[in-house]
């Protein structure tokens, strides 16, 4: 069975949806993200989803449901390049995804992404100085 | 030839403005019917896509009513917006109508300004962008 690839950038995962996204390749990218978060300890995962031209309730839930375990693995996601016909779906079918964060594409999807683990570095080289 | 002039006319009623660089309004006249709201949206959404905008103010000053259906496409849209990345913010409300909201019942959990004006400047202090008016200092008296 095919595989969607997740590529490592940094601290963050790429990845590319470029087929059409059935149930069982959903679960398995559901799957395969988590273990990879895990692994690398990433700080942030980019859904790209721009060459996505269907999708169903599954796939919606699927998605709340990867930022869901991302976010309990300390990740953020963000998903990008969303296209209006699938915007409309997903709104007329209820799935208004409220834990997904969103960018118009990758390249401010990364943005998001990178502003995120400034602020986490900043954070902590504070602490480390003593705070105040 | 009235379905073509329906057309026309739903094509002439959804224009959609671009104010500056990321931000886009659409100005809402007369009344929303399910219709309509869809072409609404769709428009704003490939708007959205086109140029690339980060914020879309939705202004419904020339709307005479909002009931509750008209409402719920106003949150469907803001809703697909958001999915899409971009922000929105609603203007515009007539007082009579955020009467009539509220004794319906119906949440607008969104951004919402009282006129396009304010929610422009709210636009461009989430861009980060300022306005500066450019007088041309007065050349002092020589005397």
């Amino acid at each position: 069975m095919d595989r969607i690839p997740i590529l490592k950038l940094g601290e963050a995962l790429l990845v590319t949806i470029q087929v059409d996204m059935h149930d069982r390749l959903a679960m398995a990218l559901e799957q395969d993200l988590t273990t990879r978060i895990v692994e690398h300890g990433a700080k942030g995962v980019l859904i790209d989803i721009s060459a996505l031209e269907i999708v169903d309730s599954f796939i919606g839930r699927t998605l709340a449901n990867i930022a869901m375990i991302a976010k309990i693995l300390d990740a953020d996601t963000v998903v990008v390049g969303m296209r209006p016909a699938v915007a409309i779906t997903l709104v007329e079918l209820g799935l208004s995804l409220p834990g997904v964060r969103t960018a118009l594409n990758a390249e401010r999807g990364m943005a998001m992404i990178r502003n995120r683990i400034d602020d986490v570095d900043a954070i902590i080289q504070y602490e480390n100085e003593g705070g105040l | 030839v009235i379905i073509r002039q329906q057309t026309e006319i739903a094509e002439l009623s959804t224009p959609v403005v671009k104010l500056c660089q990321g931000v886009l309004a659409l100005p809402l006249i007369g009344t929303l019917d399910s219709a309509r709201t869809q072409v609404v949206m769709e428009n704003l959404l490939d708007s959205i896509v086109r140029y690339e905008a980060d914020i879309a103010i939705i202004d419904i000053t020339g709307v005479p009513t909002v009931d509750t259906l008209v409402a719920q496409h106003l949150l469907k849209t803001v809703a697909a917006a958001r999915l899409m990345g971009a922000d929105c913010i609603i203007s515009g409300i007539r007082p009579q109508i955020a009467q009539t909201m509220v004794h319906l019942g119906v949440e607008l959990n969104v951004v919402s300004k009282a006129n396009l004006s304010d929610a422009f400047a709210l636009a461009l202090r989430r861009l980060g962008k300022v306005v500066v008016s450019q007088r041309r200092a007065v050349p002092a008296d020589p005397a």
